[in-house]
This record gives structure tokens, C-alpha cells and sequence, in this order.
């Protein structure tokens, strides 16, 4: 299977925009960055990620929202959800369906409408959600900053370590065109914001924001079609963890991760040390640290010094969230796996500005974790080698 | 009766918020205004409260739910208007789903009606060991003297037919008048019409003619309602014998259903006659405990209603559903009838965890938990979870609209019999620290939709186990 196109609109509060404007928009920047042309009418199939579809206001997002809003109604589409990795399980599908042979050409769409309520609403849709006394006042911070308690107490980890998560990814946020922040913080904005869901600060969360991404991909043998620089997808793996977090075997790791990484890179007959750049889930600074040693990028509980060291950052030994991550960037969830993608296709064109990487070995890794409990993780590994 | 019912053990407790007199005074009226009263926090209420007490009372007695045979509960004000409120507070205490009792409520006479209806139970046979837990936690009418007056606690005591302490007698007499009272689909309780018609001609009178009757008993010691702060002094002036519901009175308030067996119980801590009156809706009961030696439990009382924290009158307001913020919208995501609710109130009152046959995981509740979150396997068995255990790692959210309270501590728990939950954790929380010990109380998670929420928090353990 191979990308042939990949390409999102401007993420951000996005207050002007409508879902199926954002579809449109995302449609388009993929189709554009074609190399030899699109004709949207070569579509054989369309998988769309929007995970909060019944929370945000998209009561009636299904599968045929999308091809109505691309001028495609009639095509088959699907939507996926699957938690945070909605955007990544939908590139995962899609590629699979172009495996099987089904289908020759596939657009995998990603679309999060998620400003459309108040924050104070959406807290609340999550606070009192799911299991009466076991989730009440769960909000999706209090998902990860248990494993930043932990993981401070077993290793050492330090507000400092986080702080420097958010600053690297903000400094690259500030290369990306795309991003929903595009300003430098320094460790003492970040140490100095206000307490979110101790230990996490404002500034170790990623922010509320609207978004759409999209890739095109198609069979191998039809790849010099559309282009004469394919990326390939190399492997993709899926894992499941237990939904509540009373129910996790370790709370300084993502088992999900892991075990979707393991699978991902068996399938890509890859290790660790073979990826260039890595766009990973870093919803929360603690998030990306967990997600750079479950990969296995850094050894467990070496995360935080890691990156406070400079090893993920631009031009660092292995740079993690180029694209300024969840963090900066944005969090569309649905289309924040799909632009993630899009990151690891351009890194691995050379296309990718002032924020480009060294490419050496020609793989990218890109990550999702979420759901409730982080109970679910998707990893999928392109490679410029055929 | 053939048998005399006997005190096993007492216990109490009271809200833990203490609004000062004089707070309420300042917003409504200016004036003096002396002494405070116990209100409770956001999770607390008149239910909670009775668990808090049931629980100090079962401790003392070195028993626990199972082996009691009936729950007798008298409250002003039940915390469902109509519905669970008996079923939930047994099950929440680990009585059997055979268990029988009955709820009071109606007036702050519901506490000595509960009494007498387990000393009875009791008396008769019908019951071997029965849990009387008398609680009140009122929501006073805007502006009213009850708002400096009535105050949330409650009180237990398990009878049996083996204890230091005996009712032996008792005396009932009734005025159908109207005094403090609360109309149909109002929420708050109103004053009596007339404060000085109320003492003069109702209050004081039916209150003379009880400890007249009990006074033959020669009481060392009497527990004497007190709705208005002045007329328990003018009942006791013609009475030998201590006050022992003055310190009551001063530390929490006038509590009414639970007054009359409150002021008694802290009274039991030595040996001795007891007399003890509780009033309310026309109606008066006197009872005489007779003491051969402490009461297990009496001792501790003092503690269980001291302290608490002085709140501002508007976070009191805040708490009793009398200050809400515009626009509030407050829904769960699982409406409290629902199936939901139906499939998981025993495993949550419980609390409940199905141990693995297999390899012995606890898996905890129960009905998500088809299998084994360890090995995979199917068989489990229903087990109690332990009540203590101690803090695998923690969060405090601090972003939480209302009807959330900010900050709210959540905590993943290592129970002592191994298994995990991950619960809120209520009271004082400063101290909250990867393993630290905790214990498990009842306390209201919700009120929503106009009913209460019920199940387990946290509470870091004091380490002195009360």
C-alpha cells in the first residue's frame, strides 16, 4: 500500500467552519498534494474518523456525511471509531482494505468538531459519564496524570522533565503552519500555569481544537499513477488494555503501547533503533514520555531525562512530535491520528520545511493511545523503502 | 415484654462543615447571635450520616452487619422524598436482604419512635440483635431561626439482649399542634408559627408532664430537646440532675431526630439512670436508660461531633441546594432508575468484587467483569471488599464545573485483600501521598434529577481508627 496523498487544514478554534467544511478542506489539501493529479472520481472507498460523535454536537455524523460534503455521495464509506486512535485505526483499515484487494484507491479522512460545545459542557459530558461511583468525575486528565503521580514516584520524573515535553513541542509548533499554537513556552510558563489535575499544569494539556486531515492511499501497483515519490506503509499494529484504570497492571506504562508497538514493528520487520522521526499521542506531557518508552526509543523510566537531554527534540537523536504534537498542534481527536500521518509523509518526502528531520534508515512512526482507561493504542510505521 | 431490651454499644457522628450563628445573623437580620451548628459537606446528608454513626456503633460492638437482625432508622427527612431510603442505608451497612426494621420519619419525633420499635423488636423476640440509627439533616427554610438552630448529625446504638445498659420505662404523650413544619413540595422547614405560643402552650407544657413521670426514676443525668436554644434550660430548672444535651446542643446544634438518643448516649459513658425526651411533631417521648457501666462507645462520642470545619453561610447554601448557579445543568450520563443503576446498587452499596476462582484476581464491580481481567477465566465468586487499604497513586482535578467540587481528589486504592478501585476521596485530603492508608466510607455522590447517588469514597485513616 502506498500514500500517494496527504494533507489537513489549519487546526484551531475554528468557530467559522462547519464539520463537513473542514471534510471539504482536509479533502482538498490531500487531493492538491498529489504529485501528478487527482481526479477525486478514482475513489473506490472513504473511511472517516470522528470519535466524540455523539457528544459534540455531530449527533448524525455517519458514514455518508463525508462523500455528501466532498461531492462524492455514493461511494462506500465507513466511519471508525475507536477512542484517540480513531484517525490511525482508519488509515489502518484503509490500508487493509487496499491490501485485500478490494479496493485500488482509498481516502482515509479524520474530522473532530470539537469547540461546537462549551469546555465547561464537555467536561461535564465526561465527568459524569460511563460507571456512576468508578468514573465519576473522570475528566480526561485525571486518565493520565495517575500514571504521572506514579511514574514521578517510581522514577524520579520531575515537573521540570514534563515542562521540557511542552516546550520542545511548542518551539516545533512554531514551525508548523498548521498548528493551533504557534508560540515558544519557556519551562517557567510551564511550571508557573495553572494546576489542571495535579500533577499536570495547563501547559502539560493539550488544548480543545477543531480539525480535519486526509490521506489517499492505493495499491502498490498503481502507486507511479499518481506519483514517482510513494511513501509505503511499512506495518501497522492495534493492542486493547482493560477500560478502567483500577484494572491496569502498571501505571508507568501504556500496555496498550507496547503491545500494538510489538506488533507494528513485527509486521514492518523493524526495530526501534530503525525509526527516524516519530509523530506520537502526547495529549498530556506525561502521555509523550510513556509513549517514547513503550515504543522503545528510551530505556523505561529514562523518558523524562531523555527528553529534558534533548535526545526528541529538532535535530536530537531520535525527534518525536515535529509537527508540535497534540500539545501544540491540536487535538481534533479524529483527524489527529490522519494528521500525524501527514507529518511522517512529509518528513519522509523532505517536505517538511524548517522542521525537517535527518533521514537516514527512511521510517517514521506514528502513534495514538486513548480511550477510557488509555485502553486502546494504534501504531502505524511508513518507510520510503519499497 | 418479657425481656428488656439492652444498649450493646453507641456510636455517632455529625456533618462536617459548623456554621456560625452569627454568619447567618449577619446576612439576614444583623444582631446577635450566638454558637454554631453542624451542616453538612456536599457528599454528606441525613444517610450518610446514619452510616457514619451505624458504623461507630458496630465497631464498639465488635460486630458487623450481618449479624444484625433489623435496621430501625427515624429521620425528619428522608433523603428520598419518596423511595430506597431504608433498603439502601441496610444494604450500604451489610445487613442481609432479609433484614427488617422500618424507617420514621415525618417530624424529629421519628428518633424515639425508632427506638421504641427495636427495643420492642427486640423485646418480643422477633429480632436478636437490631441497629437503631436516628439522624437528621434538615434543609431550613431561607431566614428562619432553624438555619441558626438545627443542626446535622446523628446517632446508633445496637440493642440486644445482652448489654451494660436497659431501657426501663418509657412514656409517650401528644398535642396535635402545629410546630416546626415543612408543607407539601416545599423544600425548606419552617418555623413555628408563633415562638412564644409554641413554648408557652405547647412545648413546655408536654415537656413537663414527661419528666415529671421520668423523674421518679431519679435520673443522674437528662437528654432534653432544645428546638429554640432556650427551652431545654427552662424544662431543666425544676429538674435534679445533669443536662448532658447542653454539649450537644453547643457543638452541633439542635439535631433533631437524633437529639433525644445523641444526648443519651454521650450520657452513657458510666454508670447510671438516663432519661432521655425527644420532641416533634406534636408528639413526646421520654425513655430511662438504666446504666450498669459504660456504654462501649459513649466515650467516643464527644470526638464524633467535635471540630468539623467553620464554613461561609454561602457554601452552607451552596451544599443544601439554596444557591445555584444559573444554567447549572446537572445530568448523569446513567439516569439513577435506569437498568444500569438496577444491575450495579448491590455491588456498589456494598461494596462487592467477584474473586476469580481461577487465580484469585478480585475483580471489581462485579457486573462489567465477565471475566477475569487476569487469566480470562469465568467463575467468580462474591466477595465484600475490604474497607481499608492504601493510595497506588492519585490525581487532585482541580478543573471540575459544578455540580463538581473543586479540588476533587480521585485515588487508585490497594485494598488490603488485595484487590484495586479507583474512587473519589472525600474529607481532608492534604496528606493524600502513594501510600498512604485510607478507608472506605459511604458518602453522596450525586444528587441529581432529584434523587440522592450513594457509594464508597475515600477517606485518608486517621490511624487512631476512629
Amino acid at each position: 500500500m502506498a500514500v500517494v496523498g496527504a494533507g489537513l487544514i489549519e487546526f484551531g478554534e475554528l468557530f467559522e467552519q462547519s464539520y463537513e467544511q473542514m471534510a471539504a478542506g482536509a479533502f482538498r489539501a490531500a487531493a492538491g498534494n498529489v504529485d501528478r493529479g487527482f481526479d477525486p472520481t478514482q475513489i473506490d472507498a472513504a473511511f472517516v474518523a470522528t470519535q466524540r460523535g455523539t457528544l459534540w454536537g455531530q449527533e448524525g455524523i455517519g458514514g455518508n456525511t463525508v462523500p455528501s460534503a466532498i461531492g462524492l455521495s455514493g461511494i462506500p464509506c465507513t466511519r471508525i471509531e475507536n477512542a484517540c486512535p480513531s484517525g490511525s485505526d482508519a488509515f489502518r483499515i484503509g490500508a487493509m482494505a487496499v491490501a485485500s484487494g478490494v479496493h485500488d484507491v482509498v481516502l482515509v479522512i479524520g474530522v473532530e468538531k470539537m469547540r461546537d460545545k462549551s469546555t465547561e459542557e464537555g467536561l461535564l459530558s465526561r465527568a459524569a459519564a460511563g460507571h456512576p461511583i468508578y468514573t465519576r468525575g473522570e475528566t480526561a486528565p485525571v486518565l493520565f496524570a495517575p500514571f504521572a503521580t506514579r511514574h514521578m514516584h517510581d522514577f524520579g520524573t520531575t515537573p521540570e522533565m514534563l515542562a521540557s515535553v511542552a516546550v520542545k513541542n511548542h518551539h516545533n509548533g512554531t514551525l508548523d503552519p498548521y498548528a493551533h499554537f504557534r508560540n515558544e513556552v519557556t519551562p517557567d510558563q510551564v511550571l508557573g500555569s495553572p494546576m489542571v489535575c495535579e500533577p499536570l499544569r495547563l501547559l502539560d494539556c493539550c488544548p480543545q481544537t477543531d480539525g480535519a486531515a486526509a490521506t489517499i492511499l492505493v495499491a502498490a501497483d498503481r502507486a507511479d499513477e499518481f506519483t514517482d515519490q510513494p511513501v509505503w506503509v511499512a506495518g501497522f499494529g492495534v493492542a486493547t488494555d482493560h477500560p478502567y484504570l483500577h484494572e491496569k497492571s502498571t501505571f508507568v506504562g501504556l500496555e496498550a503501547t507496547t503491545q500494538a508497538a510489538k506488533r507494528a514493528y513485527a509486521m514492518a520487520e523493524l526495530e526501534s533503533d530503525d525509526i527516524d522521526m516519530a509523530e506520537v499521542h502526547d495529549c498530556f506531557t506525561i502521555t509523550e514520555l510513556l509513549d517514547i518508552e513503550d515504543l522503545g526509543f528510551v530505556e523505561k523510566g529514562k523518558g523524562g531525562p531523555a527528553t529534558l537531554e534533548g535526545e526528541t527534540k529538532l535535530g536530537g537523536r531520535l525527534p518525536v512530535n515535529t509537527s508540535g504534537g497534540l500539545l501544540a498542534k491540536g487535538h481534533p481527536i479524529g483527524a489527529t491520528g490522519v494528521a500525524q500521518l501527514t507529518e511522517c509523509w512529509w518528513q519522509l518526502r523532505g517536505e517538511a520545511g524548517e522542521r525537517q528531520v535527518e533521514i537516514r534508515r527512511g521510517n517514521a512512526l506514528q502513534h495514538n493511545v486513548g480511550g477510557r482507561g488509555s485502553g486502546v493504542s494504534v501504531v502505524n510505521i511508513l518507510t520510503t523503502n519499497a | 415484654m418479657t425481656e428488656p431490651a439492652r444498649i450493646v454499644a453507641v456510636g455517632a457522628a455529625s456533618g462536617s462543615l459548623r456554621l456560625a450563628a452569627e454568619d447567618v445573623a449577619a446576612a439576614w437580620h444583623g444582631g446577635a447571635a450566638r454558637g454554631q451548628v453542624a451542616a453538612c459537606a456536599p457528599d454528606e446528608d441525613t444517610l450518610t450520616l446514619a452510616w457514619d454513626a451505624a458504623v461507630a456503633a458496630l465497631d464498639a460492638a465488635g460486630l458487623d452487619g450481618s449479624s444484625i437482625d433489623g435496621l430501625w432508622w427515624g429521620t425528619s427527612r428522608p433523603p428520598f422524598g419518596e423511595g430506597p431510603s431504608h433498603a439502601v442505608l441496610a444494604n450500604a451497612l451489610g445487613l442481609g436482604t432479609t433484614s427488617a426494621g422500618a424507617l420514621h420519619a415525618g417530624s424529629a419525633h421519628a428518633g424515639a419512635e425508632a427506638l421504641l420499635a427495636a427495643a420492642d423488636a427486640v423485646g418480643a423476640g422477633t429480632a436478636r440483635r437490631a441497629l437503631v440509627v436516628v439522624s437528621d439533616a434538615i434543609v431550613p427554610g431561607l431566614g428562619t431561626d432553624l438555619e441558626r438552630r438545627a443542626g446535622a448529625a446523628a446517632a446508633a446504638a445496637v440493642l440486644g439482649a445482652d448489654g451494660p445498659a436497659t431501657i426501663t420505662a418509657r412514656v409517650t404523650r401528644t398535642r396535635p399542634a402545629l410546630d416546626r413544619y415543612r408543607g407539601a413540595g416545599e423544600s425548606g422547614t419552617r418555623d413555628p408559627y408563633d415562638a412564644r405560643l409554641f413554648r408557652e402552650e405547647i412545648f413546655l407544657p408536654v415537656l413537663r408532664e414527661i419528666t415529671e413521670h421520668l423523674a421518679a426514676f431519679v435520673p443522674r443525668t437528662w437528654s432534653l430537646p432544645d428546638p429554640d436554644g432556650r427551652s431545654a434550660r427552662a424544662v431543666a430548672r425544676g429538674l435534679d440532675g445533669t443536662v448532658g444535651s447542653e454539649a450537644v446542643v453547643a457543638a452541633v446544634g439542635d439535631a433533631g431526630a437524633a437529639a433525644a438518643l445523641l444526648g443519651a448516649a454521650t450520657s452513657l459513658d458510666a454508670a447510671g439512670i438516663v432519661a432521655s425526651v425527644g420532641y416533634g411533631g406534636g408528639r413526646a417521648t421520654g425513655v430511662v436508660f438504666d446504666a450498669l457501666g459504660p456504654v462501649p462507645g459513649a466515650a467516643a462520642i464527644p470526638a464524633a461531633l467535635d471540630g468539623g470545619r467553620r464554613a461561609p453561610y454561602a457554601e452552607v447554601l451552596r451544599v443544601r441546594g439554596q444557591l445555584v448557579a444559573a444554567g447549572e445543568k446537572v445530568e448523569m450520563g446513567v439516569p439513577p432508575g435506569s437498568a444500569m443503576f438496577t444491575r450495579g446498587s448491590v455491588e456498589m452499596l456494598g461494596p462487592l468484587g467477584a474473586r476469580c476462582i481461577e487465580c484469585g484476581t478480585i475483580n471489581t464491580p462485579p457486573s462489567i467483569h465477565p471475566h477475569c481481567i487476569r487469566c480470562g477465566a469465568e467463575k467468580f465468586e462474591d466477595v465484600a471488599l475490604s474497607g481499608r487499604g492504601s493510595v497506588h497513586t492519585f490525581v487532585i482535578n482541580e478543573t471540575m464545573p459544578a455540580p463538581f467540587v473543586a479540588p476533587l481528589p480521585l485515588a487508585v486504592i490497594d485494598l488490603d485483600d488485595g484487590a484495586r478501585v479507583m474512587l473519589q476521596v472525600t474529607g481532608e485530603a492534604d496528606d493524600l501521598a502513594i501510600g498512604a492508608p485510607v478507608e472506605l466510607v459511604l458518602r453522596r455522590y450525586a444528587h441529581e434529577r432529584g434523587v440522592p447517588v450513594y457509594g464508597f469514597k475515600a477517606r485518608l485513616a486517621t490511624g487512631s481508627g476512629a
